[in-house]
């Protein structure tokens, strides 16, 4: 067994607290966390986190397909010199799952 | 929890700060694309495009300059590769040496914004999105909405003003009303989400570092 899977993921203790407390709550909160560094379990999923970049904290609501990386992955720490697209569109997605 | 996402074909990982937006020009103009130089001897010219499809800028009829003096039929004649895959070439009508390809470089190529074709329920394009007004569902204003972002983790509004932005996610119960025609949406703030920075709990860091007998 690889020593990464005999490990299990890391994740900070305050932060699961938090989010098991807010689940437990039923209330729709942003949970702000400096832990970018903690993997998204899937008892996170549905919560909004407000994951801080170093600079503010940018909501990160937790889906599915995000089990296993990291909080911060989704809060980039860089500014983006770019274009956006002119035809860029946006669509209802399927409703997630409540916390 | 319902949520708007955004269909993003490139570009998905935008960070917050001052970041050239893809505004709605004076006029109902929509920015698609910017003429980098020429290319060859026959007129043709290197685009780099704005569209989530580099390729769809010639789709939407004739582009016109940013004053909307000029306007050309644009067809692409091919794509850049690997980092230029942004890039495409193309032919404007009225263009047919190299000389007067040269002379457009820098000129941004815009569509009318009711070129593009109409969105579906619950679609919005980037273009209208940005400029809107916004303000809390108990009254006060926010600002207004200065760019659209995607981390990964769905959309997110950059709302603000000189003052600084707020980002919010772009879900149906964080803004449950967004009105095109009014120019305007109203944001519901969920809880912690539009409180200072100062206002959140201390960083456990320091806490760990005191644990382990490191710096008080």
């Amino acid at each position: 067994m690889a020593r990464s899977v005999w490990k299990g993921p890391f994740v900070d203790g305050y932060l699961l607290r938090k989010a098991a407390k807010t689940r437990a709550s039923g209330r729709n909160e942003v949970i702000k966390t400096w832990s970018r560094r903690s993997t998204i379990l899937p008892q996170f999923v549905g919560l909004t986190f407000g994951v801080h970049n170093g600079h503010k904290f940018v909501p990160v609501l937790v889906t599915e397909n995000m089990v296993g990386h990291k909080l911060g992955e989704f809060s980039p720490t860089r500014t983006f010199h770019g274009h956006t697209a002119g035809d860029k569109r946006a669509k209802r997605a399927p409703a997630a799952p409540a916390p | 929890m319902p949520a708007y996402t955004i269909a993003m074909a490139r570009n998905d990982f935008r960070s917050t700060g001052p970041v050239p937006r893809s505004t709605p020009a004076p006029g109902g103009l929509v920015c698609v694309g910017r003429i980098l130089g020429a290319r060859g001897v026959r007129g043709e010219v290197r685009v780099r495009s704005h569209t989530a499809d580099p390729r769809a800028i010639g789709r939407y009829g004739p582009v016109y300059t940013s004053d909307g003096g000029r306007s050309f039929r644009l067809t692409v004649t091919g794509q850049g590769t690997g980092a230029g895959a942004g890039t495409v070439f193309a032919r404007l009508t009225g263009v047919a040496d190299r000389d007067a390809a040269e002379a457009l470089k820098g000129t941004e190529l815009h569509v009318p914004r009711n070129a593009l074709p109409a969105t579906g329920a619950e679609e919005f394009y980037h273009a209208d999105l940005v400029g809107l007004a916004a303000a809390r569902s108990d009254g006060p204003a926010l600002g207004r909405v200065i760019a659209v972002h995607n981390f990964g983790a769905g959309d997110v509004l950059e709302i603000g003003d000189d003052a600084g932005s707020v980002l919010v996610p772009f879900t149906s119960a964080a803004v449950p009303d967004v009105d095109l025609a009014a120019r305007r949406l109203v944001v519901a703030p969920l809880p912690g989400l539009l409180d200072a920075a100062e206002a959140a709990p201390a960083a456990p860091r320091h806490r760990r570092r005191q644990r382990r007998g490191g710096r008080q």
